[in-house]
């Protein structure tokens, strides 16, 4: 009964805290509305997470143009060098990201092997390996070029096209043009390609296709198979065709693992962590949900609920990744385990509101955005509240509970209802063998399994401290039982002797 | 009313809930049942439903206890008892039913008392249970809710005398009938609302004039 007033009492909590918090977002300059799901799929607003942090415009790097349509950004994790593909001017503007300075412009270059100066056409992707080289997304002239790091300079080192690929399965003149890539330790190159369902092409630097990486089930409706079956030949070529959905955005993690996003129908999934073997790894929530915004039935249907288009992800360290939505302009951050963290963003006009956000990346803690209708790209910072979920989300990735609870506990401060804070807290007490306390937490974070798991070890405990009562009771009992049936028979037979 | 304190009525209930054909054939027969009785086993489901739905452990309760609303749900559970009762005698009246209003009444809320016996202990036996021992607590309540309409629709047999066939096909009868109930009392309210602003109106113009 504790957690059912708790429960009460919370949803007291809830109702001050919403009222106050719809006066302060009228009054609060951020251009987007935070919210969150909580356990019964309501919306429940909290404080922000990230705020809008300034932009990277051409003024701001000291270009003679302002930027064009930003369409990738690629953070190197080491350097903190920011690559930035611009579409429209056909070039990779180079920005270092500790001070947001120009560091350079690719934009001609000298293509050893035609001996002459080439250009970029319409580049839609860029990415940075390890090994110190920056793959090119060559969009608009059907190839995929690689540059070598020499100090400051990219120097031509090849590239990729059509004729070059070496496959049985693609097709000769293969229609080559690469939208993202991204590369792993090994060197091997993952590019999403133009209208391609199959899945992400896994490629060789020397061309070798080994494979499409990554397949997306196609969801067809029992309905729609019914149709499927009682059509002819000729109705069925006529119709729709069931095709996959496109892979949309790409990021690697550093244990080598490939998120990848896609336009997803049923708004349950619309990101895939894929393992070596192009397998799905991904760990869900408690809602089973890692596709943004809940398929909701409330009333907020159109501004909170229904599917995403998810644009990219990006992986931000600790298990932690974002996605971005193109339909709503939201970003959504997940920890490991596939439990919504924070939603931030929005559509609209204002700095830090996007009219067709396209790419995502997480510089340190700061996020970056870019829009292709917008000639900048959005620097958004955490608040107190996103550090602190950052931290705690951290400390229990490390496996560092005591910290957690602290960083959660101070997350309570500033966000009451914040179920996931609750269980962190839970969990952690969990582990310490407090499983009373943890009992409390884990119920106010509506955690079932982990409130099970508690109560189990709870009752457990509580047999095992108390099992000589218990059993000696009961053997007291049985004991007189017999006893008193044993001393009736004696007396019975008594007076039947009599 | 008297029946409410007479404990040989109280006993006669569950007297029915263990032998329901013998019991259910004294009530038709013998005027061994009680109106008042069962109303007062209705409104006794109602209270433990609701209980239920806000008090079982969130480990087996899918439901926002934020949208209970106790009153309600017992309004509304005393209405469509009173509902189904009115269809199922409209129905029978016409198939040859021998079961009166006051029957079809009495064994419908006779046939709730294993419901109302199990759902509050069952309740209470969700505090202590963890996931994958919810199985205790389902069973508790869909034992008690099959055993519920297993004798009602042994009640609705004798009642009217009926074999087990045709009791299935009134009880589909009256599910239609609760609808055909419903449309009418729905269109009622609607031409009656009409009806009322209709002369609101002309009392307005008259007023106004």
């Amino acid at each position: 009964m504790n957690s059912k007033s708790n429960l009460i009492s919370k949803f007291i909590v809830v109702v001050l805290v919403l009222s106050v918090m719809v006066q302060t977002a009228l009054a609060d300059t951020l251009p987007y509305v935070t919210y969150n799901f909580d356990y019964w799929e309501d919306v429940v607003y909290t404080p922000a997470a990230y705020v809008p942090d300034g932009s990277i415009t051409g003024d701001s790097l000291g270009l003679d143009a302002p930027l064009g349509a930003i369409y990738d950004i690629f953070v190197s994790p080491e350097d903190k060098t920011i690559y930035l593909c611009d579409y429209t001017n056909n070039c990779i503007v180079v920005v270092d990201g500790k001070d947001y300075s120009l560091i350079t412009v690719i934009d001609e270059f000298y293509n050893s092997e035609t001996g002459s100066t080439d250009t970029l056409l319409n580049p839609q992707g860029v990415y940075f390996s390890d090994s110190g080289y920056l793959y090119v997304c060559d969009t608009g002239n059907h190839r995929l070029l690689y540059f070598e790091k020499q100090d400051k300079d990219f120097v031509y080192a090849g590239h990729l096209e059509s004729s070059m690929i070496k496959s049985d399965i693609l097709p000769e003149n293969y229609a080559f043009e690469p939208l993202k890539v991204c590369v792993d330790s090994a060197e091997r190159i993952y590019i999403i390609n133009l209208n391609e369902f199959q899945g992400i092409l896994q490629l060789e630097r020397d061309g070798t296709f080994n494979g499409y990486f990554g397949t997306i089930n196609v969801n067809i409706s029992l309905w729609d198979k019914f149709w499927k079956t009682i059509s002819t030949q000729a109705q069925r070529s006529k119709g729709s065709m069931y095709v996959p959905t496109e892979y949309t955005g790409i990021d690697i993690d550093d244990d080598g693992f490939l998120y990848a996003s896609y336009l997803d129908t049923t708004g349950m999934q619309a990101v895939m962590r894929l393992n070596s073997k192009g397998g799905d790894v991904i760990r869900k929530g408690a809602n089973e949900n890692v596709g943004g915004d809940i398929v909701g039935t409330g009333a907020a249907i159109n501004l909170y609920c229904g599917t995403n288009k998810i644009q990219d992800v990006v992986y931000c360290g600790e298990g932690m990744y974002s996605i971005l939505d193109n339909l709503r302009g939201r970003i959504f951050t997940y920890d490991s385990e596939g439990n919504l963290l924070y939603i931030y963003g929005g559509m609209g006009a204002q700095d830090g509101t996007f009219s067709s956000p396209r790419s995502i990346e997480a510089n340190g803690s700061q996020r970056l955005v870019c829009d292709i209708n917008r000639n900048e790209v959005y620097i958004f910072s955490p608040t107190e509240y996103g550090r602190l979920i950052n931290e705690a989300v951290a400390c229990r990735y490390d496996g560092d509970e005591s910290q957690a609870v602290e960083k959660w506990s101070e997350v309570l401060v500033l966000n009451e209802n914040f179920e996931q804070a609750y269980i962190g807290i839970g969990k952690a007490y969990l582990n310490s063998g407090d499983y009373k306390t943890a009992m409390d937490y884990l119920s106010l974070g509506m955690s079932r399994s982990y409130y099970s798991i508690a109560y189990k070890r709870f009752r457990n405990e509580l047999l095992k401290d108390n099992f000589n009562w218990i059993f000696g009771t009961i053997l007291v009992l049985l004991v007189g039982i017999l006893g008193f049936r044993f001393y009736k028979k004696v007396k019975n037979r008594k007076y039947d002797d009599d | 009313m008297k029946d409410l304190f007479s404990a040989e009525k109280w006993k006669y209930v569950f007297y029915c809930v263990s032998h329901p054909s013998d019991g259910f054939y004294e009530v038709r027969h013998r005027e061994r049942g009680s109106v008042a009785i069962a109303w007062v086993m209705i409104l006794l489901f109602g209270i433990s439903y609701t209980i239920n739905r806000l008090c079982a452990s969130f480990i087996v309760n899918d439901t926002d206890p934020r949208s209970v609303d106790t009153l309600m749900e017992i309004e509304g559970v005393l209405l469509l008892f009173l509902l189904l009762s009115i269809a199922n005698w409209s129905v029978t009246c016409l198939l040859n039913g021998e079961g009166r209003l006051k029957d079809i009444m009495t064994i419908m809320g006779y046939s709730m008392t294993p419901c109302v016996l199990c759902f509050i202990p069952a309740t209470i036996v969700s505090q202590f249970v963890a996931q994958n021992e919810e199985v205790f607590y389902n069973i508790i309540i869909w034992l008690s809710v099959a055993y519920s309409i297993i004798i009602m629709l042994i009640g609705i047999m004798i009642i009217h005398n009926y074999t087990l066939g045709k009791t299935l096909i009134t009880i589909l009868l009256t599910f239609f009938a609760l609808l055909v109930i419903l449309f009418v009392i729905m269109m009622v309210y609607s031409l009656v609302g009409q009806v009322i602003t209709f002369f609101q109106s002309v009392y307005l113009e008259l007023y106004f004039r």
